[in-house]
């Protein structure tokens, strides 16, 4: 049987078992769930959302002021004659007297002070778009446009501060070169009449309305607003990305982890493991339908969001990003219940590296790590090159790759069916990737096959100290990366001496410390070049990346940190393994620290 | 029914979490999302409303002006927060790019007494977080120039609004309506929907793995494993909301009525646990029972939001002290709910153990 074959014969049992446990009992409850969906959301919309319903306590002593208040359930009003009002006014969060607002001096009377300042607002707004002239009650209109300015990499450094602040009292002198520009024109090109019915429609909005608009983009009429509707732009909007497009990939992945751990279940996989088809075949025969799914739901998505289809372009290594890791928690959890925690948490790293960078989309290159900037970008209009496409997905190919290769070695009986704790399951996952006749080779390959992991690690720890006051987050970015470095070394050391005990003998550690050490330079080289040159050229990217400028130095700092490690653990056994590890990653600190040092003296 | 036996099969599972150091997970995912809570906060507050920026930033920005002389030069004056610079647009439009100034406004000659409209052109980056704050001071000032336009056009106007006079606020922050009024209550709700998940895990974890047969030759009856597994899920809820609501304590978040807001979400929580359960046990697999309860609880999630007087909107209330006694009579129907649900669930349970090989 050819391998197409077996995967094709796979794919089609994968989705015939699935359609039948699921099938029968489930498709006519979720049908009808559904439809309960659909009638909840129309209740919901109706009668509109009460979380937060009386928030607020008021005290008014107009009922034509109360009329103001009462659309906006957050407050709950309470009529009274004014002295009555005054005598028990520490019992409410805001006071009216006689058209003077006064609110209590605490946090809430401050939030409750704020929240009426709008609805007052709304109202204003309400009143004055009745008014038959409309440029007297609306004088004055903005017109906002937008300027796009990226800056470099390396503007943060040496403490500068992004954007700056105005020190000097004469106005700046530009550096680069000035475009003539036509000043706009003072006329109003847009009707009375549209300009009526827009101000009707805002007024009083609640702050989660704005999200609700993000996808499908505003009409030409968002240009001019009045300066009450002026509200600052959405920072974090790519969090509704996460939401439309992330979730719902999760959730499908969470179908193939499930189908995973079915196989291991009271050993039903037995059968499908004594088919002529060989491991490959079967993870990716498995794996294929759901690759499919998830590739027509975020098709599906983007059409009825109305975005350009190429934004499944990166897309695609999310989707086997989250398959691969599917693959391995499936793998490797003992029971569901740790299934659920250990792909709770994975979610949640997954998440915050798919997001924070994106919320320096348009602003900073860091953001190109995650994938989800271009679709940022895409939805925007302004596309992503194939470079960009390039540094943005590469981990996220290549950490896939390598993890579905794990997961295939380690698709056999004695690893699937045994019972053994998440950590030693884990590690037997590498052992397996040592081999008896050549360990040193083995480790070679191993150390730079943890490269792409370790640079995800380290842009996560990039990403999240970024924006932390400078000295600190340098400290912190070296002390992080050398830790993830020393750790990512010492996993198949560990994990082969853990196999074998009697491998850990003292010139075996030397060997094995020089193969790492080459391994784990020769696969930083590799993959630098190809990525993440732009990162690399800033200060951040000489901490986390500083081992490259020379190459016998940083070799010889590998292969010590591995034999510090490694010696912890021939002298003391696997208790030795924590302390050895705590003292690597001192050593690779200071020398990282000494060499900042030397280069910003 | 026996609540000994019942106790072990809870301590065997409380036992089992911890040894599998599935709680270890749990923990860390905590203290990983606690560890980032200042910039959680911070950013998660600008998203519920991008003004609240304003109150982190205490920098001068520089603003260029273009175009012609016109009253909003002096509303700049009044702030001390934003510097002007007289520039030509094109220079000005230059060193914006280059992030010189922070933003640009350009006044056309239209007279204040004009029949149309004065139209000021604003030029900010785009999608960038310093426009945000920029954004919100220099809405102030033109706040001020429409007030003042609207005084010199005041005699073409026919209705004016009830007029309100607020105080100084000194500054836009919507943090306590976006902590209390959403914060909190997820947080409260996220043990409760973990524990429901957790009960399907147990229950069809003994079904897949044919480890039932071994419990019910024990003297524990089908029900009381049951009534078991429920109890050891639903300890976890009070004590990992009583953990976020002690963390927000130390991150300087005081909440009110802390021990009623655990008695909320503990009753909640075991009406979503009971739910779970009966899920479960009617699926007895744990892909099928998985989904059509996530189904489920979006639909129960957005009924009840839809309610006035929710659980969920009573832990807002609760939390910024503007309950009225009314919670307990809500309390006590959601506990008669549950109370509903636990007996459908015992007598299930009872149906299904009879046909159990004991």
């Amino acid at each position: 049987m050819s391998l197409a074959s077996s995967i094709r014969t796979i794919a089609v049992w994968e989705m015939n078992r699935s359609m039948t446990t699921m099938g029968r009992s489930v498709l006519p409850l979720a049908a009808g769930l559904l439809i309960l969906l659909v009638l909840v959301t129309a209740f919901t919309a109706e009668s509109g959302v009460h979380m937060q319903d009386g928030m607020y306590r008021i005290g008014i002593d107009d009922p034509e002021i109360a009329r103001i208040v009462a659309p906006d359930n957050r407050f709950t009003a309470y009529l009274d004659s004014g002295a009555a009002l005054w005598e028990n006014r520490f019992a409410y969060d805001i006071v009216i007297l006689n058209g003077e607002v006064y609110a209590a001096d605490t946090e809430k009377g401050r939030a409750a002070l704020k929240t009426l300042e709008r609805d007052y607002e709304g109202y204003v707004s309400y009143v004055a778009a009745k008014e038959p002239d409309l440029f007297a009650a609306y004088p004055l209109w903005i017109d906002l446009q937008y300027v796009k300015s990226e800056i470099d990499f390396l503007a943060t450094q040496s403490g500068q501060q992004v954007g700056a602040p105005a020190d000097t009292r004469r106005p700046p002198v530009p550096s680069g070169p000035v475009e003539a520009v036509t000043p706009p024109a003072s006329a109003m090109p847009i009707s009375e009449e549209i300009l009526r019915e827009h101000l009707a429609d805002t007024g009083g909005s609640h702050p989660l309305e704005r999200y609700t608009g993000v996808i499908s983009g505003g009409s030409g009429m968002e240009q001019f607003k009045t300066p009450s509707e002026l509200s600052a732009p959405l920072p974090f909007d790519a969090i509704i990305l996460v939401f439309v497009f992330i979730f719902p990939l999760y959730f499908t992945s969470q179908f193939f982890m499930m189908s995973v751990m079915n196989e291991r279940v009271g050993r039903a996989g037995e059968a499908l493991l004594s088919t002529p088809a060989c491991p490959a075949a079967i993870v990716v025969g498995k794996a294929l339908p759901y690759f499919t799914i998830m590739l027509l739901i975020s098709a599906a998505i983007t059409l009825f969001a109305g975005a350009p289809l190429t934004i499944l372009l990166p897309l695609v290594p999310v989707i086997l990003f989250f398959l691969a890791n599917a693959l391995i928690i499936g793998m490797a959890s003992r029971s569901f219940k740790e299934l659920s925690f250990v792909s709770i948490f994975f979610s949640t790293l997954a998440t915050s590296y798919l997001f924070f960078p994106t919320v320096f989309a348009n602003t900073h290159v860091i953001s190109i790590i995650s994938p989800l900037t271009l679709v940022v970008l895409d939805i925007q209009g302004d596309g992503f090159t194939a470079m960009e496409y390039v540094y943005s997905t590469t981990l996220f190919f290549a950490t896939s790759i390598i993890l579905f290769y794990v997961g295939i070695t380690n698709f056999r009986e004695e690893r699937l069916f045994s019972e053994k704790p998440l950590t030693s399951r884990l590690v037997d996952f590498v052992s397996a990737g040592i081999s008896r006749e050549h360990p040193h080779i083995s480790l070679f390959l191993l150390a730079g096959f943890t490269i792409p992991f370790v640079f995800m690690a380290q842009m996560l720890t990039l990403v999240l100290f970024f924006n932390i006051p400078m000295p600190l987050s340098l400290v912190l970015l070296t002390v992080s990366a050398a830790f993830i470095e020393e750790f990512a070394k010492s996993i198949g050391l560990y994990a082969a001496a853990r196999e074998r005990p009697g491998f850990l003998t003292p010139k075996n550690l030397l060997l094995g410390a020089v193969a790492i050490g080459f391994g784990f330079l020769a696969g930083e080289k590799l993959l630098l070049f190809a990525t993440l040159a732009q990162i690399t050229e800033s200060i951040f990217g000489s901490v986390l990346f500083l081992s490259l400028q020379v190459l016998w130095m940083p070799l010889l700092l590998h292969i010590a940190g591995v034999l510090v490690t490694g010696g912890f653990l021939l002298l003391w056994g696997r208790q030795g393994y924590g302390p050895g590890l705590i003292a690597a990653c001192m050593v690779h600190s200071l020398y990282n620290l000494y060499f900042l040092m030397g280069a910003f003296p | 029914m026996n609540t000994r036996n019942a106790g072990l099969i809870a301590k065997k599972e409380l036992l089992g979490l911890s040894s599998e150091k599935t709680i270890v997970f749990a923990i860390l995912l905590q203290v990983f999302i606690a560890m980032f809570s200042s910039f959680l906060m911070v950013g998660l507050t600008a998203m519920y409303d991008p003004e609240a920026i304003e109150g982190y930033s205490t920098v001068a920005y520089g603003v260029g002006y273009a175009g012609a002389d016109s009253p909003l030069i002096d509303e700049f004056a009044k702030r001390d927060d934003l510097i002007l610079h007289r520039m030509d647009l094109d220079q000005a439009l230059a060193a914006l790019r280059e992030r010189a100034v922070s933003a640009v406004v350009y006044v056309p000659d239209t007279p204040p007494d004009a029949e149309g409209p004065v139209i000021v052109t604003l030029y900010l980056i785009q999608n960038d977080l310093q426009s945000s704050v920029i954004n919100v001071r220099i809405k102030e000032v033109l706040q001020g120039y429409e007030k003042e336009l609207r005084e010199v056009r005041a005699d073409r106007m026919t209705t004016f609004p009830v007029s309100l006079n607020f105080p100084e606020s000194g500054g836009g922050e919507n943090f306590f309506e976006f902590v209390y009024g959403l914060l909190i209550p997820l947080l409260v709700l996220l043990p409760a929907i973990v524990s429901a998940a957790l009960i399907i895990d147990l229950i069809t974890e003994e079904y897949q793995r044919r480890t039932l047969e071994t419990l019910m030759s024990t003297p524990v009856t089908f029900a009381e494993m049951i009534w078991g597994k429920v109890a050891a899920c639903e300890v976890l809820v009070p004590v990992q909301a009583g953990a976020w609501l002690l963390l927000l304590g130390l991150n300087g978040i005081a909440v009110d009525n802390a021990a009623a807001i655990l008695l909320h979400a503990s009753v909640g929580g075991l009406f979503l646990i009971l739910l779970g359960a009966l899920v479960a046990l009617h699926y007895r697999e744990r892909t099928s029972a998985q989904f059509i309860f996530s189904t489920a609880l979006v639909v129960v999630f957005l009924l009840v939001m839809a309610v006035p007087y929710n659980p969920l909107n009573l832990i807002v209330r609760l939390a910024a002290d503007t309950a009225g006694p009314v919670h307990w009579l809500i309390l006590a129907l959601v506990a008669g709910a549950t109370a509903l649900l636990g007996w459908a669930v015992t007598a299930y349970a009872r149906r299904v153990g009879e046909g159990v090989p004991a």
